[in-house]
């Protein structure tokens, strides 16, 4: 038996070398650069999302359907507006307190986690409110700072910090964005993935500026797709066992090569809902919808590939 | 050596050589990777310096214009194919959809006739019915035709049945553009081909055979022009031995070179990243936000940039070796507007008006003020609103007397209401005076604007610097910080201000604009600072300084703190302000858009002009 362990010794050294080779290279690593790999999305359909209303709207005795306005036009904050036409507006002074938000998601609970913005003007306080994620309280309708992450640091020439959210249902965790590191020559944003029960950061992934976050399960798994800040694509991580996997795989760009998509969403079958708008690190100024183009996007599986249709 | 010691070397060495060679392999194709990323980095951006006047006299474009302004004349607003390029039936369905009313319905504005083009004719595609009408054009003879609206951005498509002579299906595209016609694409050519940006760039006049035309990319999409209210295409200049093409983005709403681009072969259509935002966008980021630029012309040495929210900046500037400026800038301009009605303001919340936070400032006479701040800088990663559009230029003064540095910034919707333009302009003489003018060109939210902007100017004529105003017949020094309202009497024999050196004896003399500058300005009436030049007060890039509204307040004033100023570096802000006049005839900061001969959007600007000149001191007084 002795006279084997040479070649026991050589196997072992073989698998240690093979671990660390492969290691390096595994999706855990930091760099999102885009693969070249077109990537097979397989089927995915609109879901019923777990995502309820905010108690606060029962108790006030506001029905379903709200509308959530984080237009700035008329109210700082947040709006809501609600009852027939949509034309009654529920608005609290306290939810201007912290100043812009730019997006949102909302928790099987009914709270409201709201994404900052810088916004025509900086202020005082403007670069200290875009580190923080705030949550208007599904109960007492209240909004406040749920999580300030002390490594984001907006400044004159980049006055971005926090910049998307999703929340994903099946454990209650938020993937959130951020955009301040980065320059016009670097890309350094960074995905958190946020337990939201700890208030803790799960995982990271450097380099990726992403403007929006979404969640989306087809049938060749689940995927955290992102619209990029910094062109006009659109990008998937995969997610399995609760891992993310790098690189980012790029899946589309835009016809137009300003527009950055700032919200993404299953419209139907294989179709995704793409709403941009022109973003170059700069304030944003035209903030309604009508300033926003919506693309469809549809996967043709057939095919494998993405059909575009600007919407009129 | 045993055997099982020769058997494992062999598993080593082949293992952990299949490894080195995966490694080598995952690290080229980073190599390639970071390669093309150096490529695109490296893709270079040309943008226009010529007005588009220059390309009016080309014959395609003279002949297209006279054609358009014939058109219109006889009260038709579409411009139809010329028979030469129509077959016998495309004629008779252009003759038939020239007469439908609905194919028709968006060629005029009022009784104003806008500029409509037919684009192509032909023979309908089986995919581009409607089952309605599939049916119909099987038994008949049917026909495509495309008109496209340069004013509205619009495209319609009209189905003629030729056989029973009328239009079966009208499709209108809102924000869409059409395939271009063959003599478009003619004069896009000529345009590229008579472009001086073009020729200095491949060195040579180029020929019509030099160049590929990239029409439209596909039917009704997005064009490359990234105002994508205009029709642009890209005509092309390959050079094969350098693997690279020279993309040449023609504006055809404007008839002009909007942009051009060096970019690798290879690429079959325009790619999405040509567009004339976007490559002005990069060109002023590469160019002038992340380097210093250097000018020396006519004497005066000088370094400039474009800042994240204060303009475009000069930086120690000096005439024949002697230094005259550390910088010189527009740190912001305050917006406000009068209003009647105090007592009724509601400022419980904000209010925006396109885009802007709007503040209220309560005013005397139950008058009440609101407006912004305008921030002007560069187009990406800044704090700014209004932003630049193509590079500085520099051009020559109207009576030869010296040069102008110049930046155009613009709220891209300008001029529509509620969107501003300024222009940061240095001009340099020839006799080592300069001057630092801002121009508005309107348009604003209508009457009763008062614009403010605000001018820091920071002279380099030593540590010991004296400020002076002339007072009851002589020089009275400064020796505080102090502000005064620049008295709008002139006297042209006397200088109000000046500023020296007492260790170098040199200084210059500061002549407010009272209009006396040939320029149609109403003068300056403005406020002049004087404080000690402190690092964290704007020598860095100022965030917005004040507020916009409160006339009583330029925003200076924080800086103004009693302290000597006497033999110090002082900094010199100049504050004017400008009403704006909407009255016919008399306009002035005012902008307004008009249909013209050719039926296209004509904008028309009046500009006004503001800001000090500085004259060297050469003679004791």
């Amino acid at each position: 038996m002795k006279k084997y362990f040479p070649i026991l010794f050589a196997l072992i050294i073989l698998l240690l070398a093979a671990f660390l080779l492969f290691f390096k290279n595994s999706p855990i690593s930091s760099e999102p650069r885009q693969s070249k790999n077109v990537l097979d999305l397989g089927t995915f359909h609109k879901e019923k999302s777990c995502a309820i209303s905010p108690k606060f709207l029962k108790d006030m005795h506001i029905p379903a359907p709200y509308l959530i306005d984080l237009s700035q036009k008329k109210y700082t904050g947040i709006a809501l507006y609600y009852g027939k036409g949509l034309h009654k507006v529920l608005h609290a002074k306290q939810w201007e307190e912290y100043g812009h938000f730019s997006t949102y998601s909302v928790d099987k609970k009914g709270n409201i986690y709201l994404v900052p913005m810088p916004f025509i003007s900086i202020k005082e306080e403007t670069f200290l409110q875009q580190k923080s994620i705030y949550r208007l309280n599904s109960h007492t309708g209240i909004v406040t700072p749920f999580m300030t992450l002390d490594d984001i640091v907006p400044n004159k020439n980049n006055p971005y910090g926090i910049s998307a959210i999703a929340y994903d249902c099946s454990d209650e965790s938020l993937w959130v964005a951020a955009i301040d590191e980065t320059d016009y020559r670097h890309e350094k944003g960074v995905i958190y993935h946020i337990d939201i029960k700890q208030k803790r950061v799960l995982n990271k992934i450097e380099g990726f500026d992403a403007l929006s976050l979404t969640l989306m399960q087809s049938s060749k798994g689940k995927y955290l797709l992102a619209g990029s800040a910094r062109n006009s694509g659109l990008y998937a991580f995969p997610i399995s066992k609760n891992s993310i996997h790098t690189p980012a795989i790029a899946l589309l760009k835009l016809p137009n090569a300003t527009q950055h998509i700032r919200k993404i969403r299953v419209s139907h079958t294989n179709t995704l809902m793409l709403e941009s708008i022109e973003f170059n690190y700069s304030l944003i100024v035209q903030t309604s919808r009508e300033d926003r183009m919506v693309t469809y996007a549809t996967w043709e599986e057939e095919g494998k590939k993405w059909k575009m249709q600007l919407k009129q | 050596m045993t055997k099982e010691i020769k058997i494992s070397i062999a598993m080593l060495a082949i293992g952990l050589g299949s490894m080195g060679g995966y490694w080598l392999m995952t690290k080229s194709s980073d190599v390639i990777e970071k390669k093309s990323i150096d490529l695109m980095s490296k893709e270079r951006i040309i943008l226009p310096q010529y007005e588009k006047t220059i390309y009016q006299n080309i014959p395609e474009v003279q002949s297209y214009l006279y054609d358009l302004e014939e058109q219109i004349k006889q009260g038709n607003a579409v411009l139809p194919l010329s028979d030469d390029v129509l077959g016998k039936n495309e004629k008779l369905a252009q003759n038939i959809v020239l007469k439908s009313k609905a194919f028709l319905h968006d060629v005029k504005e009022g009784t104003q006739l806008l500029h409509n083009d037919i684009m192509r004719i032909r023979k309908v595609f089986i995919s581009d019915l409607k089952p309605k009408v599939k049916e119909q054009c099987q038994k008949s003879s049917c026909y495509l035709v495309e008109k496209y609206n340069f004013v509205t951005n619009a495209t319609t498509q009209a189905i003629v049945d030729i056989g029973h002579k009328k239009v079966v299906d009208i499709n209108y595209y809102p924000n869409m553009q059409t395939d271009i016609s063959l003599r478009l694409t003619h004069i896009a050519q000529a345009i590229a081909l008579h472009s001086p940006e073009v020729a200095k760039e491949l060195g040579k006049t180029p020929y019509e055979h030099d160049m590929t035309m990239a029409n439209v990319r596909g039917s009704l999409q997005d064009s490359p022009c990234q105002n994508s209210a205009h029709l642009c295409v890209a005509p092309t200049f390959a050079n094969h031995k350098k693997e690279e093409a020279l993309w040449a983005i023609v504006d055809l709403t404007e008839l002009k070179l909007a942009a051009a681009k060096w970019a690798g072969l290879g690429k079959t259509s325009t790619p999405a990243c040509i567009s004339e935002r976007t490559l002005q966008n990069r060109y002023i980021m590469e160019n002038y936000c992340q380097k210093e630029s250097y000018l020396e012309k006519d004497g005066w040495k000088l370094s400039y940039h474009i800042t994240g929210s204060d303009g475009l900046e000069i930086r120690e500037a000096s005439f024949h070796g002697k230094s005259v400026l550390h910088s010189a800038k527009i740190v912001d301009w305050h917006v406000s507007y009068k209003q009647k009605g105090a007592e009724s303001l509601d400022t419980s919340t904000e209010t925006y008006i396109e885009g802007r936070r709007v503040e209220f400032v309560k005013g005397e006479e139950g008058n009440y003020l609101f407006g912004y701040n305008d921030a002007m800088g560069c187009p990406m990663f800044s704090t700014s609103v209004v932003l630049p559009f193509n590079g500085p230029q520099v051009r020559e003064l109207p009576q030869k007397d010296g040069f102008m540095l110049t930046q155009d910034f613009r709220n891209p919707k300008w001029p529509m209401a509620c969107n501003y333009r300024y222009e940061n302009r240095f001009e340099f003489y020839n006799d080592g005076s300069f001057r630092v003018v801002g121009v508005n060109k309107g348009r604003g939210c209508g009457d009763n604007a008062i614009y403010r902007p605000v001018m820091r100017i920071d002279m380099a004529l030593g540590d010991k610097e004296s400020f002076y105003s002339y007072e009851s017949s002589q020089w009275k020094v400064w020796e505080k910080e102090e502000s005064t309202f620049v008295s709008e009497e002139s006297n042209a024999s006397d200088y109000p201000y000046k500023i020296v050196s007492s260790q170098q004896k040199r200084g210059y003399y500061i002549e407010p604009n009272h209009g006396q500058f040939n320029d149609n300005s109403r003068g300056d009436n403005a406020t002049l600072f004087v404080s000690k030049f402190k690092v964290t007060e704007g020598d860095m890039d100022l965030l917005t300084l004040g507020s916009c509204c409160d006339l009583k307040s330029d925003g200076v004033e924080t800086y103004i703190n009693d302290e000597s100023i006497v033999q110090s570096n002082v900094v010199l802000w100049y504050v004017p302000r400008i009403r704006n006049d909407t009255r016919e005839g008399h306009e002035y900061c005012w902008a307004d858009t008009r249909i013209d001969d050719y039926g296209n959007l004509d904008v028309q600007v009046w500009p006004c002009t503001v800001g000090p000149k500085f004259i060297p001191i050469k003679e004791k007084r």
